[in-house]
């Protein structure tokens, strides 16, 4: 049982996709199809690339509310950046604009000690703002068709963006559950005052913990730009909203200290299904939204009787 | 501290009076005010006629309100008056404020293009009893406004069937199914787009086998939505999508599957004309946001100047179809009227 | 003995701009837009501007309350629109008074639902109101299948556009509830019990204070504060769309709540700065529009205003030498 609940732990949300899959394959006959398993993993990868950022952030018990329009100020910069220097750089230069907002952000935090929400919060309405001033107001057209290939490109089968989420994912499973800065993580999260204490440099690892997520906004956003080959200045309008479901859903503490990586990616893949599987049984979109909070609330639900569950046992004495 | 608290609460009742002593003051003074100001106004309208014309807009974020306010905003400077925007930021609430501030900036005409149209009638009465004309510039209204300018929109849809059945009428591989993409419910407007189209297209003998609506409202939704329609209904050869971001993404889509389905879409901006130009997309249903910007202030021209009778008018704006074949010459029009490029 | 003196300088600095520093911001913000707008000085304006923070105001109290003790509720909004489709739905039925009641009862309710599932099932705040966030819209559309309900019933408009001797009937029950709020958090025992959560949740424990109930309580009052909002709100916009009412209408609450100096980290809060604080954020973007100020330079001053106000808040704390917890 004990084990069980271990598992559950880290692969619960796998449940939940199992559960899912089987119903929608009963109900639909077009779900258990290559192509439409490859598509939702593929939409499910856009939360999900985020949702690793956000796990980071989490986890240290930060909160990031800016990334959608992270990822407008990406396509924007795409858009302006490559008639000029060409692909590679433009994405490289973006990146690094994306990343600097972060570094904002983790600035605003630590030196000027706001709370990280209020922080996110009024950055996401400056950064639409200056996202929408570098353009005009305007959707800038891409006219590089190569440009495409990182959107919609496929290698051996499979589309581009689930290699490039997992490639993000192995380096960030291994930044944070093998490398001394994955501890400080954790613990910056479930003690900051302790962590600084034991001499951690506290400020830094939260900078880098949001220079992070942005880089993921901005890494999201490409992929993003390149499929519609469109700077949108308004990019992913209340996408926040999914990839902090995402984050959470997959198991991450909400109380720092604990993330749950391959929580947040199967969550993403997860969340993608619902509304991909329900859309081709033509079911009507207030359902969708219904379904996925109802699950976030279940999910939480089941993960607190859980919890309750293994403090008992251990109350017992038994060694969990 | 506590003589600091005692203080802050006293200046704070300090305050409350003065504003509840504003209040009644403006108070008395506004029920006698109404003839006054009415004389003051018929003074000065005598030596120095100034027409002042406000603008309360839905948005400035997408091109389609950026070309309704030039609309406007160049009918003011032809005609002479004074012109004053708001932007609502997608905000029902700030909307309604914003209007009310016009009114009582004692502006002469109003227009609006109201983000959500059954929101403005409070806002509107307000307006026509200080006698001011309201004109709606697309999307809808409520309450009691003067006239409404809107695309026809259900027209538009029927248009995208017809082209598209011209297209594919003779061809051997047409499977009779099509796909269509839908804007989230709230926005109303958009609805009419999608029942024209499938009316149209069931008229004509047409299925639609997938009908989807655009979770995220921009061009990669678009992109998403094209993915579940095709998996749904893979033996679709045409799809409409009711706006045209979302079309142009979805014709992205249909590229990256392989497919061969024909997208069209709806608004004519400039991405969309460059889809068309580069082929990506079929065609596209212009609306002329600049048209009905343009026209909704002639409007309050008639009625503030010649005295035309306005009351709850519904004047269609036209729209056209735009395909490879008069792209160019659509362009060169939209280019004289805009002043910009018109992609 | 210099330093003491500077100490003393500095602590009476702190402690003015806590005790006045909102006010003197509001002030600030009504004079400079005044002489630059001559429309912004009118008392048409004005007044139209104190209506529609109450908009704002009425839901600041409940998340007051909330963040105080340390919570968060982001589904307000949907909330917001839920009530008042429903609400206004029965207006045929059970008439305006009726109808304005049910929606508060509704919405007490609702809050009531979030708090046991935070209280009880120990769901965090926020990962509930998330969901609850979802839940909520859906139901507003599918109960109204989508069409906004438009409301024709002389009471219930009154709590929007009505006036009473020249003053906004909105603002006289925006002040209503905060006068009660007030009362609420400063002279009774629940007031004491709010604040005690938020400071320290263990030591509230152990000293015999009902957290669950307090915690359900809090969250029963935000629902019902949330149901007058949701009445004026309507009232105002004189229907009630499924889809677009309270659209970002939380980010704007706690934004209010915070720039009123409330800390999120709970234990520390102001009723009354919150009640200044929507005015701000009002009449701050209304003079913005006025003036012909871009949009995109409008998000972009709305986010700095935000950061300022919450540094300066920090800096207040550092005057008076204390650390906040």
């Amino acid at each position: 049982m004990i084990k069980f609940l271990k598992l559950y732990e880290k692969f619960g949300i796998f449940i939940f996709i199992v559960v899912g899959a089987i119903v929608l394959s009963i109900a639909s006959p077009h779900f258990l199809e290559l192509n439409t398993i490859l598509n939702i993993i593929t939409q499910g990868t856009y939360a999900a690339i985020i949702g690793f950022g956000m796990t980071f952030a989490i986890t240290s018990g930060g909160f990031d509310l800016s990334v959608e329009a992270v990822m407008g100020l990406t396509s924007v910069f795409l858009a302006i950046l490559i008639p000029v220097v060409g692909i590679p750089s433009a994405i490289v230069i973006s990146l690094v604009i994306a990343s600097s907002v972060g570094l904002i952000n983790g600035l605003i935090i630590t030196k000027l000690d706001v709370n990280p929400f209020i922080t996110t919060l009024a950055m996401m309405t400056i950064i639409r703002g200056v996202s929408l001033l570098v353009a005009g107001g305007r959707q800038i057209v891409i006219s590089e068709k190569s440009f495409m290939t990182i959107g919609t490109g496929k290698l051996l089968g499979i589309p581009v963006p689930i290699y490039i989420t997992m490639v993000l994912f192995i380096i960030f499973y291994l930044i944070l559950y093998h490398t001394p800065f994955g501890r400080h993580v954790s613990a910056v999260g479930s003690n900051e005052n302790s962590a600084r204490i034991s001499g951690l440099n506290v400020n830094l690892v939260k900078i880098a913990v949001f220079v992070l997520i942005s880089f993921t906004a901005g890494v999201a956003g490409t992929i993003r730009t390149s499929q519609t080959l469109i700077g949108i200045p308004t990019m992913a309008p209340g996408f926040v909203l999914i990839v902090i479901t995402v984050t959470v859903l997959g198991g991450t503490s909400l109380s720092g200290g604990r993330g749950n990586l391959w929580g947040t990616l199967f969550a993403g893949i997860f969340i993608s299904m619902i509304y991909y599987g329900l859309n081709l049984l033509g079911v009507q979109i207030f359902y969708q939204m219904l379904s996925v909070g109802l699950v976030l609330i279940f999910a939480l639900f089941i993960d607190g009787i859980r919890t309750k569950y293994l403090e008992k046992i251990k109350a017992k004495g038994i060694k969990v | 501290m506590s003589k600091i608290k005692y203080l802050r609460v006293a200046l704070i009742i300090v305050v409350s009076l003065m504003l509840a002593l504003t209040f009644t003051l403006a108070g008395c003074k506004k029920e006698a005010a109404p003839e006054k100001e009415e004389e003051e106004v018929a003074e000065e309208a005598a030596p120095e006629k100034k027409i002042t014309i406000g603008y309360s807009l839905w948005t400035m974020e997408y091109t389609f309100f950026q070309n309704l306010e030039k609309g406007v905003r160049d009918a003011c400077t032809d005609l002479g008056y004074e012109y004053v925007m708001i932007d609502q930021n997608s905000d029902p609430t700030k909307m309604v404020q914003d209007m009310n501030s016009l009114v009582g900036q004692g502006i002469t005409g109003m227009v609006s293009t109201p983000v959500d149209p059954g929101a403005i009638g409070p806002a509107v009465e307000a307006a026509r009893d200080a006698g001011i004309p309201v004109v709606c510039a697309d999307i809808g209204k409520s309450g009691p406004v003067n006239a409404l300018i809107i695309s026809d929109n259900y027209h538009g849809g029927e248009l995208a069937a017809e082209y598209l059945h011209e297209l594919l009428k003779d061809d051997p591989n047409n499977t009779w199914k099509f796909g269509l993409g839908n804007l989230k419910p709230q926005w109303t407007y958009a609805r009419e787009r999608g029942e024209g189209f499938r009316d149209k297209a069931e008229e004509l003998g047409y299925e639609i086998a997938s009908e989807i609506i655009v979770e995220t409202a921009s061009a990669e939704g678009g992109f998403d939505t094209m993915q579940q329609i095709i998996s749904a209904a893979p033996d679709i050869v045409g799809a409409f999508f009711s706006s045209g971001r979302e079309a142009v993404g979805a014709a992205n889509a249909v590229e990256a599957a392989g497919k061969d389905i024909m997208v069209v879409g709806y608004n004519g901006d400039p991405e969309e004309l460059q889809a068309i130009k580069d082929g990506v997309l079929t065609a596209t249903i212009l609306q002329q946001p600049y048209l009905i910007g343009y026209m909704s202030v002639e409007i309050l021209k008639e009625i503030i100047e010649d005295g035309a009778e306005y009351e709850d008018a519904v004047v269609p704006a036209p729209v056209k179809l735009i395909t490879p074949d008069n792209l160019d010459e659509i362009a060169k029009e939209l280019e004289e009227k805009r002043g910009q490029p018109a992609y | 003995m210099y330093d003491v003196k500077a100490k003393k300088v500095k602590m009476k600095i702190g402690q003015l701009w806590e005790n006045f520093g909102l006010l003197f911001l509001f002030v600030v913000v009504v004079i400079i837009f005044s002489i630059l707008s001559p429309t912004f000085r009118t008392y048409y304006n004005f007044a139209n501007n104190f209506r529609f923070s109450s908009l704002i105001g009425i839901g600041a109290i409940g998340m007051t309350f909330c963040i105080m003790s340390g919570d968060f509720d982001i589904s307000i909004g949907s909330m917001l629109a839920l009530v008042a489709v429903i609400g206004s739905s029965l207006i045929p039925k059970i008439g305006g008074i009726g109808g304005v009641l049910s929606t508060i009862a509704i919405a007490s309710f609702l809050g009531f639902v979030n708090g046991v599932f935070i209280a009880k099932l120990k769901i965090p705040a926020f990962i509930t109101t998330l969901g609850m966030l979802f839940v909520f819209r859906a139901l507003a559309f599918i109960y109204t299948n989508n069409t906004p309900v438009y409301i024709q019933d002389k009471f219930w408009l009154f709590m929007g556009n009505g006036k009473v001797y020249g003053i906004p009937f909105a603002v006289i029950v925006m002040v209503i509830c905060y006068l009660s709020a007030f009362l609420l958090l400063r002279k009774s025992p629940f007031g004491r019990y709010i604040i005690a959560i938020g400071t320290n949740k263990r030591a509230a424990m152990l000293s015999g204070i009902n957290v669950d109930n307090v915690k359900i309580i809090i969250f029963t009052l935000l629902g019902f504060f949330i149901g007058v909002a949701s009445v004026v709100t309507s009232a105002n916009l004189g229907s009630a769309n499924p889809g677009l009412m309270g659209q970002g209408y939380e980010f704007q609450v706690i934004t209010a709540v915070v720039l009123g100096g409330t800390s999120l980290k709970g234990g520390n809060g102001s009723i009354g700065g919150a009640f200044i604080a929507a005015m701000i954020l009002t009449y701050f973007k209304n003079g913005l529009g006025l003036l012909q100020v871009s949009s995109y330079w409008q998000y972009i001053a709305v986010g700095l205003i935000l950061i300022l106000a919450v540094t300066l808040n920090r800096i207040k704390y550092t005057l008076l030498g204390q650390v906040e917890v």
